[in-house]
């Protein structure tokens, strides 16, 4: 395991108010994922996995608690700085893959980039690059409404890794996937995290993809139930993303 | 400036992803900008009409009259004599002459013309033959015999219900008496600019304006008939009244002439002063049509904010992934402004090529209105029924740049909505 801390969480709380009523759903997660980890958060639907996603993503604000995420206190930044934050360290994959329809997978790919301010040229190298890479050679043109499921996701896989960030959030990532695209999938996510060390934190119930993890959150009523870490069979991973 | 390039981008796509409701939003807009100039065309097409038919019937675009007719209305306020002389010849130079299109010296008084049959009261309005059908629409509104000559010194114009009144046809001798002008500063004490005058004269020809007022009251007489009738001095009349190529150039030449005619003791007006009751009409009507333009407006504006806001809340999970990537509130506004400025100028397109297309059709052809009245003709209509559309650039700029500015306007509100996207909450919509 890595010295250097990805993400840092300490007693985080959130709870929902809807009117009167108030559904916890963190209540005092402690956690550290460190550097270059394939981390997996697991558990049944409303135990806390895509809120915790969310606060360590600065989607959403904790009501207590500190979140580190590539050595900031997410706490102390203002939703400008969130946004920042997102755009240079941060790249997300969601659950229905969320591309732009009116950009095609090239442009889509590319989004982040230009909102960074990235040369054309240089753009497109890294795309490119990223597309051939991952199995998108030759279908930059199209629009996502003319790829398959297993495609856009890898589509929305690239748009997250190429600003290359310092951590890759995935609510979910293969929940509208077969089989054979999630094996792919996670294929490619972990191709991605061994060759660039980025951070992997994803959020998942299906055993399939809880087993290719290099370590299993498992959340129940927004508490961390297990936290196991597996032996990786790959060596050599150089860490990419800041101390926390 | 690239982010700004890619929201220009997904701005114009968006627009796109429903060709059809963007086609039909852009179809409605236009329409409202086509109906405001349409409208504008027809409206000041009609009243340019209206107002050269009523300058025609009353004293021209711009009138010269001695200092205090247009209020006393005194018909002893004359001009003098240098002062159409030099009118006229001022008005012959190069410059003015492209810009006027007749000079007609009038006197005016009142009197009573008599038939064996019966008498009536009357305007009488003596003219030079040769120079008030330049001016006047009363020659060309004959509907019997002809207008006056100068081979006919002693013939008399009169209105169709002055004829009717006083039971009289062409060739018929009438008996015009009136009282002789007292020039100002020349009183006698013994009255004689007081004593009553009487001429026979014989009706050469019948008008028919479709205006009671005229039709009854005007009759026509040459000037020196008028003159030595009234005893007034040869040279001197009432008023010189000029009509112009175009009524837009009315202030420019009264300017002119007062600067010209300085020093004397004459007042120089244009139809604006002379026939107030016209402008306030005008302006009357102006101010209702402004007001159905506004209401066509709000339509339209209502119809924009609806459509950009259903495209904004539509897509608010859109907006919700864009923001997670990093998309800031304002680079999401520039973009739903961008959108709206996209649609807004596509509908201007539209708009403007249906708009002027209409107005062109109208400005040559004319709107027909005759087949409202089937029946006839009101006879008030003094102007043609047929509605010849003008529309100027600067009605064209004005219109556009206000559907413009309405549009940018309105788009801020679903813009504002767009950049206020809640994240995570957003981001759940689906």
């Amino acid at each position: 395991m890595l010295g250097e801390w990805a993400v840092k969480l300490k007693d985080v709380r959130k709870t929902y108010r809807t009117g009167s009523i108030e559904v916890p759903a963190l209540r005092g997660i402690s956690l550290q994922v460190a550097a270059g980890e394939f981390a997996a958060t697991a558990g049944p639907s409303g135990s806390g996995k895509t809120t915790l996603l969310n606060i360590i993503g600065g989607l959403d604000r904790a009501d207590a608690g500190e979140i580190w995420v590539a050595g900031q206190n997410l706490q102390l930044l203002s939703s400008s700085e969130l946004a920042h934050l997102r755009l240079q360290r941060i790249g997300f994959v969601f659950q229905t893959y969320n591309l732009l329809p009116v950009l095609t997978a090239l442009e889509n790919a590319e989004f982040t980039l230009l909102l960074q301010g990235m040369p054309a040229r240089k753009r497109r190298e890294r795309v490119e690059k990223l597309f051939s890479e991952i199995g998108l050679a030759g279908l930059e043109d199209r629009r996502p409404a003319e790829l398959s499921g297993g495609q856009q996701q890898r589509v929305a896989v690239a748009r997250a890794m190429v600003t290359e960030p310092a951590l890759i959030l995935a609510d979910e990532p293969t929940a509208n996937l077969d089989s054979a695209s999630a094996i792919a999938l996670l294929d490619v996510m972990e191709h991605l995290n061994r060759v660039t060390g980025t951070t992997f934190i994803f959020s998942t119930h299906d055993p399939q993809v809880m087993e290719r993890a290099h370590r299993l959150i498992r959340l129940r009523d927004g508490q961390i139930a297990s936290d196991e870490t597996r032996e990786r069979q790959d060596a050599g991973v150089t860490a990419r993303g800041d101390a926390g | 400036m690239r982010s700004v390039l890619l929201l220009v981008k997904i701005s114009w796509r968006n627009l796109w992803r429903n060709p059809r409701g963007t086609l039909l939003t852009a179809l409605a807009l236009g329409l409202g900008l086509a109906l405001l100039l349409i409208s504008l065309g027809l409206l000041d097409g009609g009243h340019e009409q209206t107002i050269a038919a009523g300058v025609r019937f009353g004293p021209g675009h711009v009138v010269i009259q001695a200092k205090g007719y247009q209020d006393s209305g005194s018909d002893e306020l004359l001009l003098p004599a240098q002062v159409v002389s030099r009118t006229e010849a001022f008005l012959q130079t190069p410059e003015l002459k492209q810009i006027v299109r007749g000079v007609s010296p009038r006197l005016l008084a009142t009197g009573l013309l008599s038939s064996s049959a019966n008498s009536a009261g009357v305007k009488i309005t003596g003219v030079n033959p040769q120079d008030e059908p330049a001016v006047s629409l009363i020659p060309e509104r004959i509907v019997e015999g002809t207008y006056l000559s100068n081979d006919k010194p002693s013939g008399v114009v009169i209105g169709s219900e002055l004829a009717h009144k006083l039971e009289v046809k062409i060739g018929s001798r009438v008996v015009l008496m009136t009282q002789a002008l007292r020039q100002p500063g020349n009183d006698t004490k013994n009255g004689a600019g007081e004593e009553m005058q009487s001429t026979l004269l014989r009706v050469s020809g019948i008008f028919r304006t479709g205006l009671q007022a005229v039709d009854a009251n005007i009759i026509h007489l040459p000037l020196p008939a008028a003159q030595a009738l009234l005893g007034v001095p040869d040279g001197q009349v009432t008023q010189v009244a000029i009509l112009l190529q175009q009524e837009g150039a009315s202030p420019m030449i009264a300017r002119a002439l007062l600067k010209q005619l300085a020093g004397e003791p004459v007042e120089v007006l244009t139809w604006r002063e002379s026939i107030p009751m016209l402008a306030q009409i005008l302006g009357l009507d102006h101010a209702f049509n402004y007001i159905m333009n506004g209401v066509i407006l709000a339509m339209v504006g209502l119809g924009i904010l609806n459509t950009i806001l259903m495209r904004v809340l539509e897509r608010r999970y859109e907006f919700g992934v864009c923001k997670a990537l990093g998309l800031r509130p304002r680079q999401l506004a520039v973009m739903i402004i961008g959108e709206s400025l996209a649609l807004t100028a596509i509908s201007l397109a539209l708009g403007l090529a249906l708009g002027l297309s209409v107005n062109h059709y109208f400005a040559t052809s004319g709107l027909d209105l005759r087949w409202i009245f089937k029946a006839g003709l009101p006879p008030a209509l003094v102007f043609d029924p047929i509605l010849y559309s003008r529309l100027s650039s600067n009605r064209i700029i004005w219109s556009v740049s206000i559907v413009f500015a309405m549009a940018t306007i309105i788009s801020f509100y679903p813009a504002l909505k767009a950049a206020r996207t809640e994240l995570p909450d957003a981001l759940k919509a689906l």
